[in-house]
């Protein structure tokens, strides 16, 4: 292998070579996880691949074209690309307010139908490119410096704004936790984060304030959800009877009463985790938490390999990506945290969160065809 | 700080910075995998939690969303009458109820119902208070009788409208419904006190006994209730039975009525107003008819009730609900007589052949037999065939009252008896204590003792006891024949401690009433060859110095009454009659026990073939 790296930065590979070079053990775990999912969609449909389940295998296919798409093409392009995309998802994200079609109290979509879009979906891409491309160009002596704080701090700050008009608490939350974790992986000074802790716990009742009230309500009953058992707090207590009565090893594939008898809301969507570990009880769960893991073993591992920073970037920033939606997902249905409407990536039934989540893929997989790479300072691009 | 075109970051120029860049973010990813891989751990701790620690804390949960548990109400056992027929059954019934916990909206959802199934705004606002009174996950009767159309279509359309079932449970018919109403009696839905005591009743369309022999023999008619255990998915709807416990059904009854001669009896009434007739089996205690009129129909009581119908039933003129057989209180006039001469052959003051004159009276007052008593005195024979008042006005002023109530009692008046009927009066026998008790003056109290103001209440007691008891009646009387599989032990019922040559005589007068000339009920003497009956006429005065002008000619008009047995010489049955304000005993009453006790007779001889040896 190393004979293909000779000297890092003036190498062209060619689609051979990048097919050598391709994690195919990774691949093969996503596409275990997303064979789980099929099975659980399977399941959830009352042992039918309508209407869930065969969609679901088409979407992956789609996906999976995308992802060898974005992980054969030359990483320049997406170094050059990266600052002109994160701007045109800003622009979309900007536009949904004016043109966006609501649904269910929020405005998140753009189109029309079927071909409706979720630009906050490409934003999570975006401002991962945007946020390594930042690193990528800041020298690394600088990066200790506040003023070099600000910009990827807009980047982060003005989508999740932007995501908090729509109104939507969990993408928010998600755009912070990828664009905080980047930059502490880039090198940013502890004394930041400690400050940024500080200044988020004096700010937390004014955020409580801004909330809607449904979103408090949300935060009310995730605090004490007995209180409400038939109205706000029933998913966390049917999610949590569902998951517990599972129990050591399942009530077995397509006998949960909970999920089957209909007690279980959105059972094919953010809470399908909650029906897999019914029906497949503890040791299904772990095994399935267990694979997420490895997937975050292999995508770390793959970013320590990289040379350049915006490679190493792409690829933690999507084993972020990954991890904050499986951890949200599976300590919102076991009642750690509010229900916030984060889908289990890979396994939920949904055609935006899978593209996302294998175009994310296809970035880290991308990255580790280029490993070797590097950049001169002319490849940057003109933006600065 | 050197610069030039050339550098290539993250490659050789400032190496001291570059290395240290790469190996802050080795560490701090390594530290991020590591933060991530705890933060699985956390997650792996609450399944944990979750599904070992508490999972079966969690499983009861999900066990109680899953399975519902309902009672089966168990089919109620029929009443048949002596000779099989059914009075009373279970039919299939095909009903619409609602379980308010699954239903989103009540009334919405009855609003839907109402589109295939007529609901009425009476069943709509009681569906809705039961609905608020109890548990919501107990079903709610909407409607009930459904045509198998309507019954099929709520079936179709049942996984759209929450919190809808159907079902197929039992309604009560009644055969030879008129007649017997007030004897069989009527279901009913639980009352209030009763449902708290017994969750069954809380079942819709659960039915308690209301009245008669439903009611008296209620709780071994019901039977006992099964259950059925179902699978639900979230909107209640039945997804799977998984199993059942069989409802016990209640047991069969027999009466000892015979609804054909109820019918006659009933029949005979009809052209009366208000009116009772009541035969016995004089052998075995056995009532075999037991008629009241005016009567209902208990099928417009028990099922599909329109709230107008039943009001309309209950506030009929008349009071068709009441069960005069055993309810009326009625003065028992010279049907009394019988137990005046009992008591004063008892006592002594009167005895066989010996003539009471009207000088050693001293009292002549109007009455019947004063003619008589003037031509140079009667004997009791006379008396009684004649009904002479005078003679027992003496006859009880010589022993006096106490005397006489205790014969009364002896010969069981003035009580209520376990004869399967509820909500018996007892009579009134008067005696010094009742008088002092009723601030009358004792003086007058023989001479009313004699007539009128001694109320022994119901035909079953007054009647069937006076005449039934000096011819040796061997058993108390009851309605109630067997539970199927079982016969009642019959109640103890003490012999007569009467002289027999006291019993003769009366026996002899009640047959000179119907059989000897100068008899007051010459006229309604059998038509049967070798067949004669006995009886004593009575007719009691309703209008008095006090209530004259208060009364309406129909009410001024006297109470009629009558009391037989037959064969004279080898009694086997015994009846009473009262026609309220029918006039005379001999003229309304009579004719009654006449056409009744024939219709018996015949019956029984008609049927002795088949029944044999049971004739006693």
């Amino acid at each position: 292998m190393k004979m293909l790296f000779a000297q890092g930065p003036a190498v062209k590979l060619d689609l051979a070579k990048k097919l050598l070079l391709l994690n195919w053990p990774f691949l093969a775990l996503i596409t275990a996880i997303v064979l789980i999912g099929i099975a659980a969609l399977y399941s959830v449909a009352g042992g039918s691949f309508d209407p869930w389940a065969s969609r679901q295998v088409m979407r992956y296919c789609v996906g999976l074209a995308l992802l060898f798409a974005i992980a054969f093409s030359d990483i320049r392009w997406w170094l050059k690309g990266a600052y002109p995309l994160f701007i045109l998802a800003l622009f979309l994200m900007a536009l949904v307010p004016l043109i966006g079609v609501e649904s269910g109290g929020a405005r998140r979509w753009l189109g029309v139908g079927e071909l409706s879009f979720q630009p906050s979906e490409m934003m999570k891409i975006a401002l991962v490119l945007a946020i390594a491309r930042y690193y990528q160009w800041l020298p690394p002596e600088k990066i200790w410096r506040p003023d070099a704080l600000i910009p990827p701090l807009l980047m982060i700050g003005v989508p999740a704004l932007l995501a908090l008009t729509q109104p939507d608490l969990g993408t928010a939350a998600l755009f912070a936790i990828i664009g905080g974790g980047m930059m502490f992986l880039a090198g940013v000074s502890w004394f930041y984060f400690a400050g940024a802790i500080v200044a988020v716990v004096v700010a937390l009742p004014y955020a409580w304030e801004m909330l809607h009230d449904y979103q408090k309500q949300r935060v009310l009953t995730f605090i004490d959800p007995e209180t409400d058992p038939l109205g706000a707090g029933y998913h966390i207590l049917q999610s949590k009877i569902a998951i517990g009565s599972g129990g050591f090893s399942g009530k077995g594939f397509m006998h949960g009463t909970q999920a089957q008898l209909n007690f279980l809301p959105e059972k094919h969507t953010d809470f399908i985790f909650t029906m897999f570990s019914e029906e497949m009880g503890f040791v299904g769960a772990v095994i399935l938490l267990a694979l997420y893991l490895l997937a975050l073993v292999f995508i770390t591992f793959m970013a320590l390999r990289c040379r350049s920073m915006f490679a190493k970037l792409i690829a933690g920033g999507m084993g972020l990506t990954l991890f904050a939606y499986v951890f949200i997902n599976v300590a919102m249905v076991t009642g750690l945290v509010p229900v916030v409407g984060v889908p289990l990536p890979l396994v939920s039934y949904g055609g935006t969160s899978m593209l996302t989540m294998m175009i994310g893929f296809g970035f880290v997989l991308n990255a580790h065809v280029n490993r070797r790479v590097t950049f001169r300072q002319s490849e940057l691009g003109g933006l600065w | 700080m050197r610069r030039s075109k050339a550098v290539h970051y993250g490659a050789k120029k400032k190496p001291d910075y570059v290395r240290k860049q790469s190996y802050r973010f080795s560490r701090r990813a390594l530290l991020v995998g590591g933060a991530q891989a705890g933060l699985f751990g956390l997650l792996g701790w609450r399944l944990h939690q979750l599904q070992i620690k508490e999972a079966s804390d969690y499983r009861l949960l999900s066990d109680e969303n899953r399975l519902m548990i309902q009672l089966a109400a168990p089919s109620r056992g029929s009443i048949r009458d002596r000779t099989g027929a059914i009075l009373a059954e279970d039919k299939e019934n095909l009903r619409l109820l609602v379980v308010p916990a699954f239903s989103k909206n009540l009334p919405e959802t009855i609003d839907r119902l109402s589109r295939i199934v007529d609901i009425p705004r009476g069943a709509r606002d009681r569906v809705m208070r039961a609905a608020a009174r109890q548990s919501g996950y107990y079903p709610v009767l909407v409607a009930e009788g459904l045509t198998w159309r309507q019954f099929a279509l709520l079936n179709v359309l049942a996984p759209q409208i929450p919190g809808m079932q159907t079902d197929r449970s039992a309604y009560r018919k009644y055969h030879h419904a008129r007649p017997m109403a007030h004897l069989v009696g009527y279901v009913g839905m639980a009352g209030k006190g009763e449902v708290d005591l017994d969750p069954v009743m809380r079942l819709p369309g659960f039915r308690a006994g209301r009245a008669g022999v439903e009611k008296t023999f209620d709780e071994q008619l019901r039977g006992t209730p099964g259950t059925q255990k179902f699978e639900v998915d979230s909107r209640g709807r039945v997804v799977r039975e998984l199993g059942s416990t069989p409802s016990t059904p209640g047991k069969d009854l027999v009466l000892s009525i015979d609804h054909h001669l109820q019918a006659v009896a009933q029949e005979r009434l009809k052209e009366h107003r208000v009116a009772s007739v009541v035969v016995l089996d004089v052998e075995t205690g056995g009532i075999l008819a037991l008629a009241s009129t005016p009567t209902f129909d208990p099928n417009e009581v028990v099922f599909k009730v329109d709230p107008k119908a039943w009001g309309r039933i209950a506030r009929a003129k008349d009071q068709p609900l009441q069960n005069r057989a055993i309810r009326g209180q009625y003065p028992p006039g010279s049907t009394f007589k019988v137990v005046t001469a009992l008591a004063g052959l008892h006592a002594g003051v009167i005895t066989r052949g010996r003539r009471v004159a009207p000088a050693s009276i001293g009292w002549a007052g109007p009455g019947s037999g004063v003619g008589a008593l003037m031509a140079g005195g009667i004997d009791v024979h006379q008396a009684l065939k004649q009904s002479c008042d005078v003679y027992f006005y003496e006859t009880a002023k010589r022993m006096g009252i106490d005397h006489l109530a205790a014969v009364a009692r002896h010969l069981g008046m003035g009580r209520v008896y376990d004869c399967g009927l509820p909500g018996q009066k007892e009579g009134i026998i008067p005696d010094v204590a009742w008088k002092r008790a009723h601030l009358m003056e004792p003086g007058t109290a023989a001479r009313r003792s004699s007539r009128a103001s001694v109320r022994a209440s119901s035909p079953p007691r007054r009647s069937s006891l006076p005449s039934c008891r000096p011819v040796s009646q061997r058993a108390a009387p009851s309605c109630r024949s067997s539970f199927s599989h079982r016969t009642i032990p019959e109640p103890d019922w003490p012999a007569l401690q009467l002289d027999p040559n006291h019993l003769d005589i009366v026996r002899k007068g009640m047959f000179g009433v119907v059989n000897e000339p100068r008899g007051t009920a010459r006229r309604s003497a059998l038509e049967i060859p070798g067949v004669m009956m006995a009886g004593k006429t009575g007719t009691s005065q309703v209008v008095n110095a006090h209530n004259e002008h208060k009364l309406s000619p129909y009410e001024r008009e006297t109470h009629a009454l009558f009391i037989a047995y037959a064969p004279a010489d080898k009694p086997r049955y015994a009846a009473a009659c009262v026609v309220e304000h029918g006039g005379g005993g001999s003229s309304a009453a009579a004719p009654i026990v006449k056409d009744v006790m024939t219709e018996a007779l015949l019956r029984d001889s008609a049927s002795a073939g088949l029944r044999g040896p049971e004739q006693g």
